[in-house]
């Protein structure tokens, strides 16, 4: 996962490098600017309107005043400017999407780079590369670690029992990430109790049965067709009476375009009022991830994410979109589909490991 | 409210070029973007749509638009031919005695179109058997097991056997006496090398008479890939593309047509056996670009109309698009809802009618939920017919005659008749629209005998 992306940022930098030095050298040279050409992406199409409404502009287009240009050059620094890096932030556009990242997180992404770079002075005697290591950490620290919580901790200082809900659209992991997770819990010294809140997919009860087998652990689950929320809500009861500390209740996938299942999954949110909810999604998921987040946060607000299908070359760009559209962190990655595949998601190490350091 | 929001700069960028009759290097150029914009955001694969914004860019200034075509038609045949050469028609599925497999990434609709897939040949009048493979997944026997008695197909599988390929085996000879075999396999992604293997191996023990790629509408960009390793393995002959009833728009489909050289063979559209569909490539390019389809419109609520009990009258939803939208419609429309999805996605669906014009109504238009429409229907069980047809009668008298026989609150009446003018109103904008496109595109579609055929909307 990632793997396309950093090689991307790789170049976004060395790119947005060139740009800026080539500005530097045409301000001595007082050269035309050179359109270079990029034949295997879409090409960038200047936003005119941006440009018009913007108060700094002077008649030559320049988004930076040529005064301040001059000066600038006359001290020995120069000024970045938003033309310079056109070409370079329309790549990054690119690079973003085509890691799945969706288009209007990609866009929030770059304006927070072009906010940090455009305008930025240096010494002409530094690089540029490291400001543009700085815009583009900043920009992705603040997207990709959202929130994030020490998961173990909160679920060992709650009161017990504590209730975990799953949810998510159809077939993107979430009965096998309890499965992983009942592990996960019970490997750390805690009992657990799984609840069968899919009334509705056919073998549902049968799956989720042959986990709870495998792990030796507790399931409750009622006839199919049966309510969820009620399922969830004996869990509970059960937990209560029996000490156990853990509760993690699945839910049948469902699509956010389905009203009824939407209000049912609100039902359960309810219902069960649940220490935790946590928005299952794929990472070979594409621009629908920011969508679907949104419209499950909405119906039973989110508290954490779960990434599963790590391990499927994904290019992991999902990640990236629902923790900027829900604010809540990334706890966890499924890589693959054995009970002991599951890590815990490290925003730090991966900005890091983006970013080469 | 779930609004198609896509298309929207598309079709404002194209509703700019209405008057024009030439267009401007300019012009296409902003249109090239906004169609760019689009594709990605359908999660098309970059370097396609790459492809696909070049040959829109250089085909828009070079041809010359026929006369009497305006600009923005010009463009639009172009955009639609290039997307439905790329895609193709639907896969050829031959009524006939056949072998199919299905593979695909864990979670996509495997086992779930097997089923579909099943009871769609058994409707066509063909023996259909579904053989489960999956040895892997917990519940995977008895998943398939339930969705075949749903589906009432005949089904194979052996819980105590651990071999899929034994399993691909016996299955076969088991059912025999069925016309269609349908292989339901684990799923697997290109990169579990052994996995990959044993599905080579299935195929070579069923040798399937075609293998089927079924993928996830929501996939991002690594269908490329995906499709790639999978066409490696077994040779992808088509593409189920499942959960279009989601909001995704299954560009991750185009571009594994275009990786496997094969075409779209179904949809999947819901979780029952028979939410399936054959594709059809208008509807599915429309989609793409958010710009909406009246034929998918018109199945959809054909199918939705003959499960309500209502069948006796013959409502069309294209009566919505002429003169008077009674609170019969409504209330037909409400109906229908539960099976179609709310007004305004059925609105999307229509050509030219889609998301940009919904993006200029208040939120709640078209939003009527469930519990509103519940008290709706008991209060217009407390209506004259005289009422129905014509509810500016109801004045407050009448309200208050309604409200008591409804056993409501008069207010609810007063809401019913305030909702009514609403979606009166918003039908009459879209009556109003444009220069006559829309009555343009109905009725070719009219001279087609419904159907659009190969040309579509803009042809
Ligand atoms: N809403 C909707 N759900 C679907 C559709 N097709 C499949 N599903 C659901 O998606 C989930 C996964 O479907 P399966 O048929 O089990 O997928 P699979 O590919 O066989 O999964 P594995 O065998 O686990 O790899 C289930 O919850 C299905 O009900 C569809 O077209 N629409
Ligand atoms: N490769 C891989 N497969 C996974 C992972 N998590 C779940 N799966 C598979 O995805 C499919 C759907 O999972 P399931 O838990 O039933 O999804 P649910 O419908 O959301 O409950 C199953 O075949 C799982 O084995 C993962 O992290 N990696
Ligand atoms: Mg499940
Ligand atoms: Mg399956």
């Amino acid at each position: 996962m990632f793997d396309g992306l950093k090689d991307k940022l790789d170049s976004f930098r060395e790119d947005a490098e060139a740009a800026a030095e080539e500005a530097a050298d045409e301000e001595s040279a007082s050269d035309g600017s050179d359109e270079r050409e990029r034949p295997d992406r879409p090409e960038p199409v200047d936003d005119q309107t941006e440009a018009e409404a913007d108060p700094d502009t002077d008649e030559d287009g320049s988004t930076v005043g040529r005064l301040t240009r001059a000066k600038a050059y006359a001290t020995g620094r120069i000024v970045i400017e938003e033309e310079d890096l056109e070409t370079p932030l329309w790549d990054l556009e690119m690079a973003l999407v085509e890691s799945d990242v969706e288009m209007g997180v990609a866009e929030t992404i770059l304006d927070r780079v072009r906010e940090e770079l455009v305008g930025e002075t240096r010494k002409q005697v530094d690089t540029t590369a490291g400001l543009v290591r700085e815009a583009l950490r900043e920009a992705l620290v603040e997207v990709i670690s959202v929130g994030q919580f020490d998961f173990d901790e909160a679920v060992v200082e709650a009161e017990s029992p504590v209730t975990i809900v799953f949810t998510g659209v159809n077939g993107v992991g979430k009965t096998t990430t309890i499965a992983k997770l009942g592990r996960y819990f019970e490997e750390r010294g805690l009992s657990v109790v799984i609840a069968n809140g899919d009334t509705y997919r056919a073998g549902a009860n049968e799956q989720i049965r042959e986990h709870a087998d495998a792990l030796g652990l507790k399931l409750i689950s009622h006839e199919q067709g049966g309510d969820p929320a009620a399922v969830v809500y004996d869990a509970v009861e059960y937990a209560e009476a029996n000490d156990v500390d853990v509760v993690l209740g699945d839910t049948a996938g469902r699509l956010h375009t389905s009203d009824d299942l939407m209000e049912q999954l609100s039902k359960i949110d309810r219902v069960v009022d649940p220490d935790m909810t946590l928005f299952v999604d794929e990472a070979v998921a594409g621009q629908d991830a920011v969508r679907r987040a949104e419209e499950f946060d909405d119906a039973a607000a989110v508290d954490g994410a779960v990434l599963t299908k790590a391990d499927a070359d994904s290019q992991g760009g999902a990640a990236i979109s629902v923790a900027q559209v829900t604010g809540k962190p990334i706890l966890f990655l499924g890589t693959g589909q054995g009970y002991d595949d599951l890590r815990r998601f490290d925003p730090e190490a991966l900005v890091a490991d983006l970013l080469d350091e | 409210m779930v609004l198609d929001d896509l298309g929207s700069s598309l079709r404002g960028t194209l509703d700019d070029l209405r008057g024009k009759s030439r267009v401007s290097e300019e012009d296409v150029k902003n249109i090239v973007r906004e169609i760019q914009r689009s594709l990605l955001q359908a999660d098309v694969a970059v370097d396609l749509v790459t492809d696909l914004s070049d040959a829109i860019e250089r085909r828009a200034l070079e041809e010359e638009a026929p006369s009497g075509t305006s600009a923005r038609d010009h463009v639009l045949r172009i955009v639609y031919e290039e997307m439905v050469d790329l895609i193709g028609d639907s896969t050829e599925i031959p009524l006939e005695p056949q072998t199919i497999m299905l593979a695909g990434l864990q979670g996509s609709g495997k086992t779930t179109t097997a089923a579909k897939m099943a009871w769609w040949f058994s409707k066509k009048g063909l023996r259909p058997a579904v053989i489960q493979t999956d040895t892997f997944r917990p519940g995977a026997y008895d998943q398939a097991a339930q969705m075949c008695e749903r589906a009432e197909v005949a089904f194979y599988g052996d819980p105590d056997e651990d071999d899929p390929v034994q399993i691909a085996r016996d299955g076969l000879a088991a059912t025999e006496d069925a016309e269609v075999h349908i292989v339901d396999t684990a799923g697997r992604h290109a990169l579990e090398d052994d996995l990959i293997d044993e599905i080579e191996e299935i195929e070579r023990a069923v040798s399937p008479d075609r293998s089927l790629l079924v993928m996830d509408a929501a996939i991002g960009q690594g269908a490329r890939e995906q499709s790639r390793e999978f066409d490696d393995a077994v040779g992808v002959g088509g593409v189920v593309v499942t959960k279009l009833d989601g909001t995704a728009k299954g560009g991750g489909a185009l571009t594994a047509v275009d990786q496997t050289d094969s075409s779209i063979a179904f949809l999947g559209t819901g979780e029952t056996v028979q939410d399936v569909e054959r594709f059809e490539p208008s509807g599915f390019v429309s989609r793409l670009l958010g710009m909406g389809d009246l034929q998918q419109l018109a199945e959809r609520v054909e199918r939705a109309m003959a499960e309500t009990d209502e069948a006796e009258d013959d409502w069309d939803p294209e009566d919505l698009l002429e003169g008077q939208f009674t609170l019969r419609d409504m209330r037909k429309q409400m109906q229908a809802m539960d099976r179609m999805g709310p007004l305004d996605q059925v609105m999307d669906m229509i050509p030219g009618l889609g998301g940009g014009m919904m993006d200029q109504l208040p939120d709640d238009a078209m939003d009527v939920t469930q519990e509103r429409l519940r008290s709706f229907e008991v209060v217009m069980d407390s209506m004259t017919d005289g009422e129905l047809e014509n509810p500016r009668v109801v004045g407050k008298e009448r309200t208050v005659r309604i409200a008591r026989g409804a056993g409501v609150d008069e207010s609810v009446v007063r809401e019913l008749l305030e909702q009514h003018r609403m979606m009166e109103r918003t039908l009459k904008q879209f009556q109003g629209m444009g220069d006559g496109d829309l009555q343009r595109m109905m009725r070719k579609m009219g001279d087609q005998g419904g159907g659009m055929g190969g040309a579509g909307p803009f042809g």
